[in-house]
């Protein structure tokens, strides 16, 4: 019983980290119909670099900021580099396979600059060995401090979407970015700041998912991505709620099959359930269906 | 004559491939084997880079997992020879039918999702197959690999007593990949092959051709995975040890890499740049250091650097007809369409069609129907609701409510393809067709629901393909000639005035033989000369007893042509009747014209 309370735990503390992640590929998604390939590169850079800045005595404040700069940086960057550009290519091809491109260069620089081996990540919030005893069931403080940092990011989000003139802005260009110009706003500024905010929450993620897993190696973004990925389609591409539903399930599916049989069985059937709910209802739960303009 | 160019001229040149190959397989007896197993690892990559390039390239579909085939086709084919003793050949057949399943089953959701799903899609499919393999043991070795595979390399593999030597088994995978590479030609050229293009350009344009969006996606996938499956038998015989470092993400982008540097599309390219790549990193040492940076940025600039690849710098392009293997027998233009019974009744049936969309009436209540063999005039301003009946009628869009029926069958909410099989056939209001493709094999592309021959016959060129794709090639040069096409024949539509563009997607659907014709302002934009021909197309399709439904603006062009005409104002319908009656009527005058004020009447 105890055993299933902490899958249970540690399920919600990871899922919530899929959901900030999805969130972040629904933002660029909104305002330009894209998302970022690389995205679980951005996820390694941040959280790597966090690591080796502690590790070298920098401030731990700092570091993370510096981390956190970098990775709004990199999304400013792909957006401009290798999204922009190939949006004339036809339909998703030059993007996916460009964005997918800088994810595996950044992997590689990674890999160059601190080596391809794990690096220990150190703890930025509370101790590894702090825990309390939530029904019976002794927590990692560490999965809680993950959860609710996770959850509240994307409350807030929400309601900043929903509340604040920049919400406004990137709903309007969501809907239609022509009118939304013609309205006066500025699309281009919303675009880049939506591509900067999805680098910031996944360099968040990257962070806090690193401090519950304690190490990162250049490799590690790719299945993050992909089951953030999954929560997103399965929440309904677009739908934040929806996304956070779906993420804190996936995780805590997950952590369950992960602990009581395999991770790669747990893959698994993450992956089946992906093929699933394309094929029966591409919308997700919460998602809009997608009308073909003639 | 650009000198890149006839580089590309000197190695498509079926004279070249052939000496080039015969020497190969000659030489393969005088080198060591270290170089002829590095000569059988070129074909594997050849093969690999064809069968992603069929589906990414062709029909678009984006895969980023394809070491995923690569790693199931080689555990199977492995086993099936170490533990079943499947004698080799059948093996890798085995293996190829196992492979295109697992295509297939991956493509389940294509119908219904954009691209971009699908690519998330297979880049999961390529780590969850990796990771299986390193799970899975018992089956695979894990991380330790499985070993004793039988192998030439080894001199462990024999069939029928008889020891295949490397020597031979390069021979033998040299003679596949031929056969392989003139069959995927063939099939490319057929009407498979630009169905599976058009989906790639324009799934709805296609549906309106009678392709299917799923079924097409389903069989590209199907057949990529095959291919990549007959590769990963030849591959795991050809190492004789399996380890699942060999299936990384890293390996499917190194496919993708060479698929689109050398050049997507095009068969030739594909050769060229699974050359380069596996030759390079044997060479470059730099280029194993930083393998992932190198491909990486490939991977960014390629599209914006070389669009099309090697292929595109040599200019070897694949063409979508078999137009340069057949000659074609030009027929009658009045044999193109068959001659339809006008007896019977109403051809279609629309009763009380409402369409919705999100707080939008765009038709209310319409109900209308034509005869074989007459042309209804749709009229009314910008946004009454003329285009959304077609797209109703074409299966485009469900209605919220009412039905449309053709000859006594219900096919409202039908999808656009089947709709399409049934001959009901459209063409849109900006030109849908597919641009990089010559206006001959746009046009060729509107006969796609009428062909017989199936993939197996078209990549073999059956006498029977041959004969039903010369007599399609026959009737699209009589249509040219009638909508003063045949200048333009051999020139890509996308680089042509708009009038030709136009006439050519209306001959592209008179070439699908069709019953009902519906036409979204066809004259829209038509020089003089250009409309009289559009209009002679027109009647050519009424005299045959074809329905015709046509949008158009302009008045004198309807006023020669339509039967009846009808007026639609704000999703409703405000008259019907003659062209004549039409001007006088208030309701449709005020319709385009807005109100007459009162005080100065």
């Amino acid at each position: 019983m105890d055993f299933f309370l902490q899958m249970i735990f540690s399920g919600l503390s990871v899922g919530a980290v899929y959901a900030l992640i999805a969130l972040g590929l629904n933002l660029t998604f909104w305002t330009t119909r894209v998302l970022n390939f690389g995205q679980g590169s951005v996820l390694m850079i941040a959280a790597m670099l966090t690591a080796v800045m502690i590790g070298s005595g920098l401030n731990m404040l700092l570091a993370i900021l510096i981390s956190l700069a970098v990775a709004g940086a990199v999304l400013i960057i792909s957006e401009i580099v290798a999204i922009r550009p190939l949006l004339k290519v036809s339909g998703s091809m030059g993007w996916v396979v460009s964005t997918l491109g800088l994810g595996i260069f950044l992997q590689g620089v990674a890999s160059l600059a601190f080596g391809t081996q794990a690096v220990a990540f150190p703890d930025v919030l509370f101790s590894s060995s702090a825990s309390v005893q939530l029904f019976g069931a002794w927590v990692s403080m560490q999965y809680i401090a993950v959860f609710m940092i996770s959850v509240l990011i994307v409350g807030l989000m929400e309601l900043f979407l929903r509340y604040s003139t920049w919400g406004y802005g990137v709903r309007a260009v969501a809907h239609d970015p022509d009118l939304a110009s013609l309205m006066g706003i500025p699309v281009r500024k919303v675009v880049l700041y939506s591509f900067m905010f999805s680098g910031l929450l996944a360099g968040v993620a990257g962070i806090l998912v690193s401090q519950i897993s304690g190490t990162v190696d250049p490799g590690f973004g790719l299945h993050l991505l992909i089951l953030a990925f999954i929560a997103a389609v399965v929440g309904g591409m677009g739908s934040a709620t929806g996304a956070l539903i779906a993420g804190l399930a996936l995780g805590v599916l997950e952590k369950l099959i992960a602990g009581y049989y395999s991770p790669a069985a747990a893959h698994m059937v993450a992956f089946v359930l992906l093929v699933a709910v394309l094929a029966i209802r591409p919308q997700g739960l919460l998602g809009k269906k997608e009308m073909v303009k003639v | 004559m650009n000198p890149l160019h006839l580089i590309g001229r000197v190695i498509s040149n079926p004279w070249f491939v052939g000496v080039l190959c015969t020497v190969a397989a000659v030489a393969a007896g005088f080198v060591n084997q270290g170089t002829v197993q590095m000569w059988c690892f070129l074909i594997v990559n050849i093969m690999l880079a064809q069968s992603i390039n069929l589906l990414t390239g062709i029909a678009g579909q984006i895969s980023l997992g394809h070491a995923g085939f690569l790693a199931i086709g080689s555990y199977v084919a492995a086993v099936l020879l170490k533990d079943y003793g499947v004698p080799f050949p059948v093996a890798i057949l085995i293996t190829m039918v196992v492979s295109a399943m697992v295509g297939y089953v991956l493509a389940i959701p294509s119908g219904r999702v954009r691209e971009f799903y699908l690519a998330m899609m297979s880049l999961a499919f390529g780590l969850i197959v990796y990771e299986l393999v390193r799970e899975w043991r018992d089956l695979t070795g894990g991380v330790m690999g499985m070993r004793g595979i039988p192998s030439p390399n080894l001199n462990t593999l024999e069939i029928f007593g008889w020891q295949v030597s490397m020597e031979w088994y390069f021979r033998i995978m040299l003679i596949s990949l031929l056969v392989l590479m003139m069959m995927l030609r063939n099939f490319v050229k057929s009407h498979f092959g630009r169905a599976f293009y058009a989906i790639h350009v324009s799934e709805v344009a296609a549906g309106s051709l009678g392709i299917s969006q799923g079924g097409t996606k389903r069989f590209a996938y199907a057949l990529s995975g095959g291919i990549a499956g007959i590769a990963a038998g030849f591959y795991a015989y050809m190492v004789g040890y399996l380890t699942p470092e060999s299936f990384t993400l890293m390996r499917s982008v190194e496919i993708l890499v060479m698929s689109i540097v050398g050049g997507l599309g095009s068969l030739m390219g594909q050769v060229l740049g699974a050359a380069l790549f596996t030759y390079l990193p044997q060479q470059l040492q730099a280029f194993n250091d930083y393998q992932f940076i190198v491909y990486g940025l490939i991977l960014v600039f390629s599209f914006i650097l070389l669009p099309r690849g090697i292929a595109g710098l040599l200019g070897t392009h694949t063409r979508y007809s078999k137009h340069d293997q057949l000659t074609a027998n030009i027929p009658d233009v009045n044999a193109v369409l068959s001659r339809r019974d006008t007896g019977s009744g109403a051809l279609v049936d629309v009763q009380g069609v409402v369409m919705e969309f999100t707080g939008l009436r765009a038709l209310d209540d319409v109900s209308l129907k034509v005869l074989p063999g007459t042309i209804t005039g749709l009229v009314g301003p910008n946004g009454s609701g003329k285009s959304t009946l077609i797209n109703v009628i074409s299966g485009i869009y469900k209605p919220t409510a009412g039905t449309v029926r053709f000859k006594g069958q219900a096919i409202n909410g039908w999808p656009a393809h089947k709709v399409a099989c049934l001959g009901i056939t459209r063409t849109f209001q900006d030109p849908r067709n597919v641009p990089s493709f010559t206006v001959r094999e746009n046009i060729l592309m509107g006969a796609h629901r009428l062909y017989k021959h199936g993939a197996f016959a078209a990549s073999i060129n059956s006498p029977a393909a041959s004969r039903e794709e010369g007599q399609f090639l026959g009737r699209v040069d009589a249509l040219m000639k009638e909508a003063d096409l045949i200048r333009h024949a051999d020139e890509a539509v996308g680089n042509l005035p708009y009038g030709i563009q136009r006439l050519a997607e209306v001959a592209r659907a008179l070439a699908s033989d069709p019953e009902l014709l519906l036409l979204d302002e066809p004259a829209a934009g038509l020089s003089e000369s250009e409309s009289e021909r559009l209009g002679a197309l027109i009647r050519l399709a009424r005299d045959h007893g074809v329905g015709v439904i046509l949008i158009d603006h302009h008045m004198d062009f309807l006023e020669e042509l339509v039967d009846e005409v009808v007026a639609f104002d704000a999703g409703r319908e405000i008259y019907r009747g003659d062209m004549e009656g039409m001007r006088a009527d208030r309701a449709v005058v005020e319709a385009y014209l807005g109100k007459e004020e009162e005080s100065h009447a």
